[in-house]
């Protein structure tokens, strides 16, 4: 049953930050440098993945009525986890990362794919559903980093883009760049979409 | 009624599962965690600190500075490094509630005169690429050697001696003051702290 | 009492010339400023000035072909943003500086929006902002005016207002007494290329008000409001504020409150919603300049009653005869 699209649509098509528009909070807050952007994507990854299965494989069983805090208390556990994990395991990713990881739980994104594909879909396609808006949700933040890391610090992954000379924008690693560029894409974003659509 | 009994019945079982769940990864990750933080601590303590063979946050003396406007105790932990049966400096963490972000934590290493050997940042919630600044290594280097009288301690926007990046003043000023404080306090206490000290060298 | 409207409730008549006339009235208007900044601050402010029109001429242009829009870089509404945007920065900025807020104010501030007319912010100051935030140590690197020909080299100087604010913090006390109203007043001072010389600026304002350009209203609140408020806390404690006069030949007040807060697009129609306005940016301008981070507030005021200036529109709008009737129909 298991399709391959259900991976790929997150990516482009379905993109949660650049075409759902959802999961703003991290979007905006932790995209100051494209490692944040890494971190926190895989960290969402991994929650979107295991809550999708969980979710799918109980969908039968959960009663429409108490669906949204059987979905909330299976996603909270997940991340709690992964908080733990990484702090324990990864402890300079979690210093980085630090309040955003509790903030998954809020993160639209992973109760929209519980609510809107897990609870309708078998558990094969809802694993491939997490992972794709996983990626998607990782790419969107690596790409927003990266802009704002290399405008805002002159660097990307912390390597130097430019000579001595360039002066950084700093605005750019400050919350109104993070609208801004968050803004500039989604126009690019509609603009390509326009131009696909009006060829045959 | 029956439908009720089901809603509770399937709830209960999803945070039974997940709290044991929960509890068997705290169990695995505990000590992971504790270590993690202790290395860190000690790693920013090696950084400021000449070289020891102790283990400082172990050999700590508890020094009380009074009370705050709330009339609770503030108890500070200064952490005692030795080496071949001498004090080679000690450490202690304070903090400054007047960075951009909130409160920046800061560990503070001293000699035995009140001598910086060093200062590291611990925590803090900075504005990236510009508060952040005062984490930077060769920023901090500069408060290597200063001492409450051989330094004007305040940056030199305010007429002191201390560098920081223009743009950024509130950061390295919180910073300053924290790091001034606590010399402060070392001197006021001096007395006591080596008076504790003591007693771990005799004992090793 | 009798009100001259400018923007007039209908029929509305289109005239063709009119976005023209009125722009070049105001670039004009603005020529007695650039001359005393090019006196005072030399070639580089020349050169300023020529960088922030080419760029902007070439983003408008560009983002106008981009956006399939018809190219309109010929009324005078872009000239406008060039000099003032010039006039909003420092003598010493480098090149890339000017080319930078000349991005930012046209594409960021006006033409993402729809192009003139549509812009709800103030373009010149969106690009001052953004510059200030993400560039301080250019954004504040002031020097003391030096009259051209006279072969002395310019050293570096606080403004009025940052002086006061430093000394504030470092003394407690306030000491203005270095700064001689008569040099405040000609320009002679340090500050952007554009809103040192209030009587520059003074020359072009009245230019404006003569030409019916801009009405009275919102200059003559802003800057009153300035006045009456520094003036109250200046009876309070003179040793810690500056007295009213000070506060309001510094800094970007008359270029503000003369050139920018008057902009038809991003400010109130109505009379009335011109009193709000202008004294709303007085009110934050005062509040900013004594108790706030930054020495000066003109900018951020602006900014902030552009934000509010839809629904001052929106309560100020004069009920016209039947309009009772259409409010009930539109429920």
């Amino acid at each position: 049953m298991a399709d391959f699209k259900d991976f790929t649509k997150g990516i482009w098509s379905e993109n949660p930050v650049f075409k759902i528009v959802l999961g703003m909070c991290p979007v905006l807050a932790v995209t100051t440098a494209a490692e944040n952007g890494v971190g926190m994507g895989l960290a969402t990854t991994f929650v979107l993945v295991c809550s999708n299965i969980v979710v799918s494989g109980v969908r039968t069983v959960i009663p429409d009525k108490v669906r949204l805090p059987a979905f909330i208390v299976i996603i909270a556990s997940f991340v709690t986890i992964v908080d733990l994990v990484m702090n324990g395991f990864f402890h300079q990713l979690h210093k980085v990362l630090g309040i955003f990881i509790p903030l998954i739980v809020v993160n639209c994104i992973i109760l929209g794919r519980a609510e809107a594909f897990a609870s309708k879909n078998s558990i094969a396609s809802s694993a491939l559903d997490g992972l794709g808006m996983g990626v998607g949700f990782t790419l969107s933040l690596v790409v927003l980093g990266s802009i704002r890391e290399a405008l805002g610090n002159g660097t990307i992954f912390g390597v130097s883009l430019f000579g001595q000379g360039f002066v950084p924008m700093l605005v750019m690693i400050l919350p109104p760049g993070a609208f801004v560029t968050l803004g500039l894409l989604l126009g690019v974003m509609n603009r390509i979409e326009q131009a696909r659509d009006k060829k045959p | 009624m029956k439908e009720i009994a089901r809603l509770i019945l399937v709830l209960t079982i999803i945070c039974v599962v997940a709290a044991a769940s929960l509890s068997a990864i705290y169990t695995i990750t505990k000590e992971p965690i504790e270590r993690a933080a202790r290395e860190e601590k000690l790693s920013a303590m090696r950084k400021i600190t000449p070289a020891f063979t102790n283990e400082p946050d172990v050999d700590k003396v508890t020094i009380s500075l009074g009370r705050d406007n709330k009339g609770n105790e503030i108890a500070r932990d200064y952490y005692i490094a030795t080496k071949d049966n001498a004090v080679v400096g000690i450490d202690f963490e304070t903090s400054s509630a007047a960075g951009y972000g909130g409160t920046i934590y800061i560990i503070v290493g001293v000699t035995p005169d009140g001598m910086l050997t060093g200062v590291e940042i611990l925590k803090h919630s900075e504005t990236p690429g510009l508060g952040t600044k005062v984490t930077a290594p060769a920023w901090l280097a500069q408060f290597k050697n200063r001492d409450l009288a051989n330094t004007i301690w305040s940056v030199k926007k305010d007429g002191g001696d201390i560098d920081y990046t223009s743009g950024a003043t509130i950061s390295p000023r919180a910073v300053v003051a924290a790091v001034k404080q606590g010399l402060e306090d070392f001197s006021s206490y001096r007395e006591e702290i080596m008076a504790g000290a003591q007693t771990f060298i005799t004992t090793q | 009492m009798k009100e001259t409207y400018i923007l007039t409730t209908s029929p509305h008549i289109h005239n063709a010339e009119s976005i023209p006339r009125v722009m070049y009235s105001v670039v004009i208007a603005l020529i007695p400023a650039v001359l005393v900044s090019i006196y005072y601050f030399g070639v580089s402010a020349l050169i300023i000035y020529l960088i922030s029109i080419a760029s902007c001429l070439v983003f408008e242009a560009a983002a106008q072909k981009v956006m399939g829009r018809p190219i309109t870089i010929g009324d005078g509404s872009i000239m406008i943003t060039a000099i003032l945007l010039a006039m909003n920065i420092p003598s010493t900025s480098p090149w890339w500086l000017v080319v930078v807020g000349a991005l930012v104010a046209v594409v960021l501030g006006k033409q993402i929006y729809g192009g003139l007319g549509h812009n709800p912010f103030n373009p010149v100051l969106v690009a001052r902002i953004l510059l200030l935030i993400s560039f301080p140590v250019q954004m504040t690197a002031w020097v003391e005016p030096v009259p051209l020909f006279s072969g002395v080299d310019s050293v570096s100087m606080a403004t009025p207002l940052g002086d006061m604010k430093t000394t504030l913090m470092l003394k407690g006390l306030i000491d203005t007494s270095h700064f001689s109203y008569m040099d405040t007043f000609i320009g002679f001072v340090g500050g952007s290329l554009g809103e040192t010389s209030v009587l520059a600026l003074l020359v072009g304002g009245i230019f404006l008000l003569a030409r019916r350009v801009i009405t009275w209203h919102v200059p003559a609140t802003y800057i009153g409001t300035v006045f009456a408020l520094t003036g109250v806390f200046w009876l309070i404690d003179p040793t810690k504020y500056a007295n009213p006069v000070f506060h309001i030949l510094s800094g970007g007040l008359m270029l503000g409150a003369l050139f920018m807060a008057t902009d038809m697009v991003t400010s109130p129609v109505y009379p009335r919603g011109m009193l709000i306005f202008g004294i709303g940016c007085g009110i934050i301008t005062v509040l900013i300049r004594l108790f706030g981070g930054y020495p000066e507030g003109v900018a951020f005021s602006i900014l902030l009653m552009n934000a509010a200036t839809p629904l001052i529109d929106r309560y100020t709008t004069p009920k016209k005869f039947g309009s009772i009737v259409l409010d009930e129909a539109a429920k």
